[in-house]
């Protein structure tokens, strides 16, 4: 196994661009991705950790993290059908409460 | 075989399944109304909140016997000393079934629940509050991060309830790109605290954080050369292996980095709740009850998760985060403030957004503040201020429902009250209204004899008794601007222009009751308040 730092300075940088991701794109599915992002770090970091003490805890820890990241992806995406539905594109949260769903020209594709 | 399985059941029961018999019985009835919504008619919707308000009532009389068990016998852990039942942990499960209930009893008439779906409005209120006291009572790890993912994700449905779908799920979706985030920098916290100390239970982590200091010394010596290093290095080796795959420094830095992390975490999940868009003019944005449940039972948990591992897993660190406190609570107070006050807004530009105020703004962005002053206990960080922050969150809890309480009795009688000035007026439509709201903007703007103004004035004794007199005393004036705010309101209350007609208000019982309960408790834990603070006492193991 590669010394442990390897595996810390990978998932530091993934959380780095998790969260520059969610804090700076605009559309919602890359803002979702880059969640998805720091939660593979994390995924990552615990695996590493639980080589090096060869402990089942951390493995535990990343399955139940895999399963979280699956259902709050649904969950977000429930939440971003039913926002398209209405506003017939997948804007950015910043752009939404400007304009009222009814005045709202949607563009010709 | 049936004898064989009871005697199995009672066997659990007594054992493991006790600690988890409260959130148990929540789940049930929440799949209970869920099932129970797809037969029912239309007109027999009461079925689901009676069943909703019956699992509460359940889970709260289990509470009290798990409370008799604890005077008897003590403490106790269950599931490999994951869960743990404690007088802390009853505090906070009590108030936040309190919290479930008083919003279950308010949407009962809200005209948004009278919804083919209403059931699952009562359902996923039950399994978030189920989240909620999961994670007040959790210990390990794991549990704290499943508990809150729970709570969070029956929160984000919440925010985007049936009636509302279509205008509040820009809310929703706000709400969860906060909270996720939150939820995600919390768990790269959680895996840093696993590395370092081969464990997930916040009891032994805090042994390993505790001893990292002599174990960073032992570690550079037994990488020095010489008969002593070796022997050094076998005593580590048995004592404790996890620390010896690390460097020193790093033995150092990585408990602080996870400790920025998990406050990053928890202070954005705290955050996440005031993150909705602006409303739009014409509609609410989210049902208040459910604006009600996510500022009260659910914060109140959130709290109490993040109280718990400050002072288990990082109390060796508690001048650390006091002073990071001391920061966050200023940050957030001032926050609150320039988003309740008018003129604010128009002179910083970033906020010019917001349109303007009405009363559940003012609600929502001074729970910010007054979140702020409750973290002012964790700068002073003895037994006393803490007791000061649980008097202040219980009696806030009641005070918010109080005045949310007539916001919805605005609401079900078709009145939007989605202005300031659609309060004018007030006391002529019903002069008891006018009357509590008053009561209950004033408490929260902490005016003596409610119970608003001695949270805040314990948290200034305690602040001065530990030296942070520059804090004691922004406390103090920074009461001034937002007092001001919720004056600003209450006055408006008492207007009512002359030959305008006004329609007569009246509230349901189960509205009225609820008023009743906050009303007693805002005047009463002001006027005698030491049965309030003997139950924050016991709280904290006094």
């Amino acid at each position: 196994m590669l010394p442990v730092y390897n595996y810390l300075f990978l998932s530091f940088a993934l959380l780095l661009i998790g969260v520059v991701g969610v804090l700076t794109r605009r559309n919602i599915v890359v803002k979702l991705f880059s969640i998805e992002l720091i939660l593979t770090a994390v995924a990552i970091n615990l695996m590493a950790f639980a080589r090096m003490f060869a402990d089942a805890a951390g493995q535990t820890f990343t399955l139940f993290l895999i399963a979280v990241m699956a259902a709050e992806i649904l969950v977000a995406l429930a939440i971003v059908a039913a926002v398209f539905r209405r506003w017939k594109t997948p804007p950015s949260p910043a752009e939404l409460p400007i304009q009222r769903p009814d005045e709202r020209v949607v563009p010709a594709q | 075989m049936l004898a064989h399985t009871l005697n199995a059941l009672r066997t659990y029961m007594h054992g493991n399944g006790a600690a988890l018999l409260p959130e148990m019985e929540l789940l049930l009835f929440a799949v209970g109304i869920l099932v129970m919504d797809r037969w029912v008619e239309r007109d027999e919707k009461y079925w689901s909140p009676s069943l909703a308000l019956a699992g509460t009532i359940f889970s709260a009389l289990t509470l009290w016997m798990l409370q008799a068990r604890i005077h008897n016998t003590g403490d106790f852990t269950a599931y490999q000393e994951s869960i743990v039942v404690d007088s802390y942990f009853l505090f906070f499960a009590a108030l936040s079934l309190a919290g479930t209930m008083m919003v279950i009893l308010l949407s009962i008439n809200d005209p948004a629940m009278r919804d083919v779906s209403a059931g699952r409005f009562y359902a996923l209120l039950l399994l978030a509050c189920m989240g909620a006291m999961l994670m007040i009572s959790a210990a390990g790890l794991l549990v704290i991060f499943l508990s809150l993912e729970i709570s969070a994700a029956g929160a984000y449905f919440l925010t985007a309830t049936p009636r509302f779908r279509k205008r509040s799920a820009p809310a929703a979706l706000k709400f969860m790109f906060a909270s996720a985030l939150g939820s995600a920098l919390l768990a790269y916290g959680f895996s840093l605290l696993y590395g370092l100390s081969a464990s997930t239970n916040i009891g032994q982590i805090a042994t390993t954080l505790n001893r990292r200091q002599n174990l960073a010394a032992a570690i550079a010596l037994s990488r020095q050369p010489g008969p002593h290093a070796a022997q050094m290095y076998e005593l580590i080796q048995r004592r404790m292996p996890e620390a010896l795959h690390w460097h020193p420094f790093i033995l150092q830095v990585l408990p602080i980095a996870a400790l920025s992390f998990f406050l990053a975490g928890m202070v954005l999940k705290l955050a996440a709740t005031r993150f909705r868009p602006a409303p739009e003019k014409t509609s609410w944005i989210i049902a208040p009850p459910a604006a009600l449940f996510l500022s009260g039972g659910f914060a109140a948990a959130t709290i109490a998760v993040l109280v718990r591992l400050l002072l288990t897993t990082f109390g060796d660190f508690q001048p650390i985060w006091s002073y990071m406190f001391a920061v966050i609570a200023v940050a957030m107070i001032a926050l609150g403030i320039c988003a309740t006050l008018p003129g604010v807004r128009r002179i910083w530009p970033s906020l010019a957004h917001l349109p303007e105020a009405n009363l559940e703004r003012v609600l929502a962005w001074s729970t910010v503040s007054q979140i702020g002053y409750m973290l002012l206990g964790l700068v002073a960080a003895n037994q006393a201020s803490f007791t000061a922050m649980g008097y202040y969150l219980l009696t806030y809890l009641f005070i918010l429902t109080g005045a949310f309480a007539v916001l919805v009795g605005l609401h079900c009688s078709g009145d939007s009250a989605r202005e300031l000035c659609d309060l004018r007026g007030l006391r002529r439509r019903s002069p008891a209204a006018a009357l509590l709201l008053t009561i209950f903007l004033l408490s929260l703007a902490g005016f003596p004899p409610a119970a608003g103004f001695f949270g805040r004035h314990f948290l200034f004794h305690e602040l001065v008794e530990t030296g942070h007199r520059y804090l004691a005393w922004f406390l103090a004036i920074s009461s001034l601007p937002l007092a001001y705010a919720y004056v600003r309101v209450a006055v408006l209350i008492w207007r009512s222009d002359a030959h305008a007609e006004y329609q007569p208000l009246a509230f349901s019982t189960p509205q009225s009751i609820v008023l009743g309960i906050c009303v007693f408790v805002s005047l009463a834990a002001g006027l005698y308040s030491e049965p309030f603070l003997r139950v924050a006492r016991y709280a904290f193991g006094q």
